[in-house]
């Protein structure tokens, strides 16, 4: 289903090719089905060693010493390496991160999450270098573990003894050697005076959790490393290749030129494969070893590699006697476990949009990132902004009941429209909240009165409304290579990990070259070939690349044109490109690309080329207020609506109709965005209904897809509709902007306000279990 | 270490296996892709193959049990296979990575039931994740691999 723009930007004059908003298939359909399509761990590699790390069996540990002989005594192992060694070493550089640099690649000195690397076990075969890390004997002085994000935020003990902000970000800077805290990052965002509540307010208030969870993509992570002469080469499940090869010569002390990363399709990845993941560990023992490595890693370490932030929110709205939000309050408190990853920008980010998509007078959110003994938390589908829109959705839901107000005219009248200047100081563009609004209410046919039953099995309905801010500033690049014989070759180093950018960025090039579906050919990622892109990340390919690769093709468009105007001798502005080439409006004369080009080089087989950069600029946060006038390039406006009904004997809930819908500017391939709004929000369900990672003291208890419960075909609502909403965005390609976030934001407040619905109980902290139901009900009956 | 044939999409591979190899190691050495380790633990889906016609999590097998047995794994199968041809048709895949495991299940499955109903479908596939969420697109293109081998009309594509 697609709903029409609204808003004043027109697309107009950007059908011309024919490819832009086609379904076209996904360029490697088949391949996938069949299982033909090569993913990093299929290729067919030099010889390697294969490397598995004995973890930490203690949460917070200092390493008193490190016994390798039983380890080095099996059969096929050839060298165990210490943390300890490889930084004496590599130095400090063996500390990397995105935004701190406070993870070692293995423990230096001391471990800081159980399941942290102390030291690699490189073998012939896997199973010997497995049979060996079990073999290593660490010996540990325990240290007092922090496991809560709450206690943690208070003080002692400390999971670092200082902050490391890495160098990548000036704004971190002044954080560089602060001690005695776990707290890494703040940002507070401070908008309009503070108040007193008017006459006749609402206010209501409550503390929020959203458990950490595992992106668990069902390929597993792997990376390989070697020398070639002089190089370090690296191939890898990465989502950030240019980020790796920044990572790794920083590490190795190498120039960019000396290190090549090679991506490959990726078998999903939602956050789980960027930035440092096993690249470092890979790279320094290839390089500092002179031996090709391998590492492969079981479901059980993968769970330790990365996790969603848990998060706990403190939230507070008011509306005034005519319903209109006066005020909000956030205080959030991301769990960012042992390492900071990006978790400070995280903090950032996702606590500017802590208020929801609302005009409000006067707000305040604090955010801060904070470390705890547990396996680091990095990005994650939404990049934290889930967890806080889980607060704002559910206090506005709330505050709608207690005015006694239809909960969706309630967040109409409140909503920012176009224009619009946010709490964090930034107008909105091409970001319809009220149209995805009302498409989800609409499709569920919200004004209609439903049944609703008094027994056992109870009937609600329940809606949400998400922002996000589009990660900026960034940068894309695209080179093109167009064939003589009128296909092409499109280099960029965005990854595809099952969202089909390979499929869109050759629709972008198709359309401004007119060429038909499967002429282009997008190269996979490898840094000695295609050029920088900041990550695969955040929605921001089809906005980012895209444009980048729009641009690369609209030149070449006018390179052709110029090399025909002089083959037909007339003006440039006299030719015309379509789908059957050029053409001279004045002499009517044409020419096929083929034609064209064979005629131009004089020869069978050429390119020619083109290239273009694309980048977004931003305005840093005022230092006091935490706002900005353009504080992103766009923004993500998403709704999701739902009719479930409660068992409340069991607890169950089963979810007849969920209907979502973003505003994607304009869709470059309806099927594509249909199917990114709805795994975005099947993926949400599992964090609604059961998703989470369970610690014991620091020990994960469910880290096995036995334990770990995922949506699974009986999870799928009854009916699920996908709704695109097109308000173009004046400088998106073709007025695009992403899509692979937007429904996992609002998914899981909009099923939590329709189990309000059917049973009258809040439910405050997510998943929202049979058991946390059926607790709740009770609690309900007791009150 | 034991010496076995196995019959792997028809064809003769003989090896010699230890007692311990994995039928699915031993599957992607011989340069069967679409055979994957997602669990370990034979709670995704993503190793299955069918053996004599049934499926079975590889990543489960002992490779030396296989002596004999009729192995398929999916990038095995024919040209113009009519479950591989109705995924694509039905847009069933994002990454991919999962699918070659739901392509075997719904031949198992249609094999034994011709006539199975979305229930039965959704049955027979409770123990494949596809964690990109293309379960819709999955079940409509069995419920079509089961409409054409009847000849019936079938759900377009979205």
């Amino acid at each position: 289903m697609t709903v029409d723009s609204h808003s004043g930007v027109s697309a107009a004059g950007s059908d011309r090719g024919g490819a832009v908003g086609e379904r076209w298939a996904r360029v490697d359909a088949r391949a996938k089905v069949r299982g033909e399509l090569r993913h990093a761990a299929d290729e067919a590699l030099r010889s390697c060693l294969d490397v598995v790390v004995t973890r930490s069996t203690r949460p917070h540990a200092a390493i008193e010493g490190i016994d390798a002989t039983r380890a080095r005594a099996i059969d096929g192992v050839v060298d165990v390496v210490p943390g300890a060694e490889l930084h004496e070493i590599l130095g400090d550089a063996i500390f990397t991160g995105p935004a701190f640099a406070d993870q070692p690649c293995l423990a230096v000195g001391k471990v800081r999450y159980v399941g942290e690397p102390v030291a690699a076990v490189i073998a012939r075969g896997h199973a010997a270098a497995r049979a060996g890390a079990e073999e290593v004997a660490v010996d540990y002085r325990e240290l007092d573990a922090i496991h809560d994000v709450d206690a943690a935020v208070l003080g002692a003990p400390y999971v670092h003894d200082e902050l490391r902000p890495s160098v990548v970000f000036g704004d971190l800077a002044h954080l560089h050697g602060i001690r005695d805290t776990n707290v890494n990052y703040e940002y507070v965002l401070r908008h309009g005076e503070p108040a007193a509540p008017p006459p006749g307010s609402t206010t209501v208030s409550h503390e929020f959790w959203c458990p950490p969870t595992h992106h668990v993509p069902i390929e597993l992570p792997f990376t390989a490393a070697w020398r070639d002469g002089d190089r370090l080469e690296i191939l890898s499940t990465t989502q950030t290749p240019s980020y790796v090869r920044q990572s790794v010569a920083d590490l190795l002390g190498l120039p960019l030129g000396k290190v090549r990363v090679r991506s490959a399709p990726l078998g999903g990845s939602f956050g789980a494969k960027m930035y440092d993941r096993l690249e470092p560990l890979a790279a320094a023992l290839a390089w500092t070893r002179r031996t090709a490595v391998r590492v492969a890693v079981t479901r059980e370490e993968a769970f330790l590699l990365t996790t969603r932030h848990g998060a706990a929110v403190t939230g507070s709205m008011t509306a005034d006697a005519d319903g209109n939000i006066v005020a909000a309050d956030a205080d959030v408190r991301y769990d960012t476990g042992a390492y900071a990853d990006v978790g400070p920008r995280i903090t950032a980010k996702s606590g500017m949009v802590a208020s929801g998509p609302y005009k409000i007078a006067q707000a305040h959110v604090r955010s801060r990132c904070v470390y705890t003994n547990k396996p680091s938390a990095g990005p994650f589908r939404g990049f934290g902004v889930p967890q806080v829109t889980w607060s704002h959705e559910s206090l506005v839901d709330e505050l709608a009941r207690a005015r006694g107000e239809d909960p969706a005219a309630f967040r109409r009248r409140n909503l920012l429209r176009e224009g619009d200047v946010s709490v964090v100081g930034t107008p909105m563009h091409s970001a319809d909240f009220v149209g995805c609004l009302d498409a989800v209410t609409a499709a569920l046919d919200w004004e209609a009165p439903i049944e609703r039953p008094t027994g056992r099995y109870r009937r609600g309905r329940g809606v949400a409304v998400g922002i996000k801010a589009v990660l900026t500033p960034t940068i894309s690049n695209a080179v093109l290579q167009l064939n003589q014989d009128a296909s092409a070759t499109l280099l960029i180093s965005t990854v595809d990990m099952g969202q089909g950018s390979d499929t869109i960025m050759a629709q972008i090039a198709a359309e401004s070259l007119c060429l038909p579906e499967g002429s282009v050919r997008v190269v996979t990622a490898d840094t000695d070939v295609t050029p920088y892109d900041t990550i695969t990340a955040g929605s921001r390919s089809t906005y980012h690349s895209g444009n980048a690769v729009r641009k690369a093709a609209d030149a070449m468009r006018d390179k052709l044109i110029d090399i025909a105007a002089a083959r037909f001798g007339v003006p440039a502005t006299d030719v015309k490109l379509t789908g059957d080439g050029l053409v001279s409006t004045q002499t009517q004369e044409t020419a096929s690309i083929p034609e064209l080009l064979h005629g131009h080089f004089g020869a069978r087989g050429t390119t020619l080329t083109s290239e273009s950069e694309f980048r977004t600029q931003w305005q840093p946060y005022d230092k006091t207020t935490g706002r900005s006038p353009q504080v992103t390039e766009h923004w993500f406006a998403g709704a999701a609506a739902a009719q479930l009904t409660v068992d409340t004997m069991t607890g169950r809930v089963h979810v007849e109709h969920l209907e979502i819908a973003g505003d994607v500017g304009r869709a470059i391939n309806p099927a594509l965005v249909e199917q990114q709004l709805t795994g975005a929000a099947i993926m949400g369900l599992g964090h609604a209904l059961f998703d989470q990672m369970v610690f014991d003291e620091g020990q994960i208890v469910n880290g096995t897809l036995l334990d770990y419960q995922l949506p699974s075909i009986h999870d799928v609502p009854d009916k699920v509709t996908p709704i695109v909403v097109e308000n173009p965005h004046r400088t998106g390609p073709h007025g695009a902007k992403g899509v692979g976030e937007t429904t996992i934001i609002p998914l899981a407040p909009a099923i939590a306000n329709a189990v309000r619905d059917a049973v009258g109980v809040r439910i405050t902290r997510l998943p929202l279990t049979s058991e946390r139901i059926l607790d709740a009900l009770a609690a309900q009956e007791d009150s | 270490m034991t010496d076995i044939d196995l019959q792997v999409n028809g064809a003769r591979r003989a090896g010699r296996v230890g007692d311990d190899d994995l039928l699915l190691d031993v599957l992607r050495e011989l340069g069967h892709t679409s055979v994957r380790e997602g669990c370990g633990v034979g709670a995704c889906g993503a190793c299955t193959v069918l053996a004599d016609g049934y499926s079975v999590s590889s990543c489960l097998a002992r490779a030396v049990r296989y002596d004999g047995v009729a192995i398929t794994t999916a990038d095995g199968l024919p040209e113009n296979d009519d479950v591989v041809e109705e995924f694509v048709a039905a847009r069933a895949m994002q990454c991919g990575y999962c699918i070659p495991g739901f392509v075997l299940m719904g031949h198992e499955l249609l094999a034994e039931n011709p006539d199975a109903t979305a229930a039965e479908i959704d049955a027979h596939l409770e123990g494949n994740i596809c964690r990109c969420g293309t379960y819709l697109e999955i079940r409509t293109a069995l419920q079509n691999v089961a409409a054409r081998r009847r000849h019936d009309t079938v759900k377009e594509p979205a």
